[in-house]
């Protein structure tokens, strides 16, 4: 009762209230053995939780929350990132033009180094067994949707742009170089009954509590795992090259008409994708043992297998796996009897920059649910896609939208923010959108690891169906570009 | 009561029909002499007194549902997705007047909280400095009471109290709401009056409840109720519905000792429960079901 009355007393003066309410805070982060109260946490400082929490501060509905990073690598590192003008790194990621205008939206696009994203304007897609192609652009297929079907982008200078908006816009706790230990729930208190709160228990020996957790943190995310979300799918039994190589020229299509280019192999698709200059980005799905081998050649060797796998016979390229080294030389003689239409292919490639070809494994990831009382997965955390279409880091985007978007919403309307309630509609929004996607990429690789059989004619004829069909082409673009039609 | 309203009947018909006529037109005449209410020693917790606005039945009624009032898939989750509707026409309401108070710093009182669906998001905006919710029932109070204990944020600027209307004592406020209330008071012109006494001049008095037509019959009684179940059996007496004209009507006879108005025109907006969407607004439809009825105090 008496308690009562003090509480009473709030609506007698205004600041006073204030004033309480900010020494009540004062008190939760003071007092060693309670952990700090914070309404997001977000476990994870890639291109998703950066996104965001650039997106909760950067919106005047949100921006009052207290907001905290935890993140395991060095912040301040990345946030300085640099590299020469002739230097890229070899993690790029394909931006659709509708995360392009969210980063825009939530003021980051402006503190990415802009010299160093490619827009691209056509794709050319073959079947490496049959030759059957489809070729896109956005001058023939869709006048109106302007002509940028892509920009390629480093993660790093994503990331670190990110980092910057961030730093402006100010107000986050940020725990770098931070491990979480441990996740628990909170305690009852006479006043607080916090048993439904996570806990994250930081390395160093810092709590941090909150209303809602958001697991930002990768395939392997520790956030989901805690949350007894389980992710289904499958390890493709695939490895990604990746290299950053410099092509003879900037281009068939000169500066101003970049192009990506994607063959589908038996193994997997090799994808060469356009980068500032002459520079372009490599992705090559593989087998394991192919992308050890890839890895342990010669720069020159590996340059030749590159150029090979854009142009010689599937069978040729097989056999020039076999060989321990001289692939330069068998390249050049193999290219003789080969009839290639060069300018349907990439520019060849003239040299690999050093240190720069790694390799990762593929799989397919999705989990259960995004959502949980109090936790939230957005990103590789909630599902990780093949990265033929180059989706990944865009279904992320997507993800991260949403989830501002639904906050926004909860955080306008009263409602808490981290209570599945409030959360069911980032769910509803994003889950079957991002199947789809996952699936359609699934199904895409499945259907070209054939390297002869039935399916074989069968899918070429898919491809030039696709290729005469204007109007499919159209959507088939749309869907690349992230602005396509929406299912769901 | 209900055995009555079983027979297939028109709207018109059924209105003659029923056993019971509206008490509400006109409020002054037709209306028995309400008990004369009895102060409450001051917001004490235990303190249910027998004269006042509330039905026993009912207390007891929404009292068994106390365990379910915070399950987002039970009993209320129509009430948990009408929430946000409420803070839209509250924000049309205050937007659509000069004179409403600035909406930086706005005083809640909740008459009817329940378990505090509605106080707790009003207390968790930041533009609110203090919610004050109150409900007959002390066993749901006890359970928006705990609820509120999981938001730390809530602690400073929410203060629950078990009194009926007519015993409160608290300084007037911006915003009193009573939101599915009034379709569960026996004497809806008694309670109007008193809860009407909380609002500040400039502030607005903000309700939700449910037209006495066959289609609200139909939907909330025998499809919510009876035939899916969605809401408990009795939440609903059909009976106790009120029209919007009837709450229009009553706000243009409340004047002042001088005979002046002393409310606003009314703002009225219609809501139709879509399952599997949610709550839509729909234009027209107060004159059958849900809606939200807003007027401000001029004087």
């Amino acid at each position: 009762m008496e308690n009562l009355l003090r509480r009473r007393a709030a609506f007698v003066c205004h600041s006073c209230v204030r004033s309480a309410r900010q020494q009540s805070w004062r008190n939760y982060s003071s007092v060693p053995p309670r952990p700090d109260i914070y309404d997001v946490v977000c476990v994870g400082g890639g291109p998703a939780g950066l996104s965001l929490l650039t997106a909760l501060r950067a919106n005047p509905n949100t921006s009052h929350l207290r907001v905290a990073l935890v993140e395991a690598q060095d912040l301040s590192r990345i946030r300085s990132w640099s590299l020469p003008p002739d230097k890229f790194s070899n993690r790029c990621s394909s931006l659709t033009p509708s995360s392009v205008k969210f980063l825009e939206q939530i003021g980051a696009w402006e503190h990415m180094a802009r010299d160093r994203v490619q827009p691209y304007q056509e794709m050319q897609v073959w079947d490496g067994v049959s030759g059957a192609r489809i070729e896109f652009d956005w001058a023939g297929a869709a006048p109106n949707t302007g002509t940028t079907i892509a920009y390629m982008t480093e993660n790093l200078n994503l990331t670190s742009g990110l980092l910057k908006r961030l730093e402006e816009l100010g107000g986050v706790s940020t725990f770098d170089n931070a491990r979480v230990e441990d996740i628990t729930y909170g305690e009852e208190t006479e006043e607080l009954d916090l048993r439904e709160w996570p806990v994250i228990q930081l390395s160093g020996g810092k709590q941090l509590s909150a209303r809602l957790l958001v697991g930002a943190d990768g395939a392997n995310s520790p956030v989901r795992s805690f949350a007894n979300i389980e992710a289904k799918g499958w390890d493709y039994n695939r490895h990604g090259v990746v290299a950053t190589v410099e092509l003879e020229g900037e281009g068939w299509g000169g500066e101003f008409t970049k192009i990506a280019y994607q063959r589908f192999l038996p193994t997997g698709p090799v994808a060469m994708l356009p980068m500032p200059g002459n520079y372009s980005t490599l992705v090559w799905s593989t087998t394991p043992s192919n992308a050890a081998f890839l890895k342990s050649l010669s720069p020159k060797d590996f340059t030749a297998m590159v150029n090979a796998a854009f142009r010689l016979s599937t069978v040729d390229l097989e056999y020039m796996h076999t060989q321990t080294s001289g692939q330069d030389e068998e390249y050049s003689w193999r290219m003789e009897h080969t009839p290639v239409d060069h300018r349907a292919v990439p520019q060849a490639v003239t040299a690999v920059q050093e240190g720069t070809i790694a390799s990762f494994p593929l799989k397919l990831r999705h989990a259960d649910t995004y959502v949980a009382e109090r936790v939230a997965l957005v990103g590789d955390a909630a599902h990780t896609v093949h990265p033929l279409a180059g989706q990944g880091l865009n279904q992320g985007q997507g993800d991260v939208q949403s989830l501002a978007k639904t906050i926004e919403y909860a955080v306008t309307h009263g409602q808490d923010i981290g209570v599945g309630m409030s959360l069911e509609s980032y769910v509803s929004e994003r889950y079957a959108a991002n199947h789809v996607l996952l699936g359609v990429c699934d199904k895409l690789h499945k259907l070209y690891s054939f390297g002869s059989g039935p399916l074989v004619p069968l899918r070429s004829f898919g491809l030039s169906a696709v290729n005469a069909l204007g109007p499919l082409k159209t959507f088939v673009m749309n869907q690349a570009a992230g602005n396509g039609i929406k299912v769901f | 009561m209900r055995s009555s309203l079983l027979r297939p009947t028109t709207p018109r018909a059924l209105l003659r029909s029923s056993p019971k006529p509206r008490q509400l037109l006109p409020l002054s005449s037709r209306l028995p002499p309400p008990p004369p209410p009895q102060p409450c020693p001051a917001r004490s917790h235990s303190s249910t007194t027998t004269t006042s606005s509330v039905n026993e039945t009912e207390i007891s009624h929404f009292s068994s549902l106390a365990s379910s009032w915070w399950d987002p898939h039970g009993p209320s989750r129509p009430l948990h997705l009408m929430n946000p509707h409420r803070h839209d026409f509250i924000r049309s309401c205050l937007s659509s007047s000069p004179s409403s108070p600035p909406c930086s710093s706005l005083t809640y009182l909740d008459v009817g909280c329940g378990g505090g669906i509605f106080a707790e998001s009003a207390a968790r905006l930041p533009t609110t400095t203090s919610v004050t919710g109150i409900d007959a029932s002390p066993v749901i109070l006890e359970v928006a009471k705990s609820h509120a204990k999981r938001d730390p944020s809530l602690a400073q600027k929410l203060t629950y109290i078990n009194c009926p209307v007519e015993s409160l004592t608290l300084p007037p406020v911006d915003i009193v709401t009573c939101f599915e209330v009034i379709e569960h008071v026996d004497y809806p012109s008694q309670f109007l009056s008193e809860l009407t006494k909380f609002v500040k001049p400039g502030g607005w008095v903000i309700m939700s409840t449910i037209a006495r037509t066959w289609t609200s019959w139909v939907t909330t009684n025998l499809v919510a109720e009876d035939i899916l179940g969605m809401v408990p059996k009795g939440t609903h007496d059909w009976n106790k519905y009120l029209h919007e004209y009837e709450l229009r009507e009553w706000f243009q006879k409340d004047r002042t000792e001088n005979g002046e108005k002393k409310w606003g025109e009314a703002r009225v907006m219609g809501v139709v429960f879509v399952p599997g969407c949610g709550w839509k607004e729909v234009r027209g439809s107060e004159k059958i079901g849900n809606y939200f009825f807003g007027v401000q105090r001029l004087a």
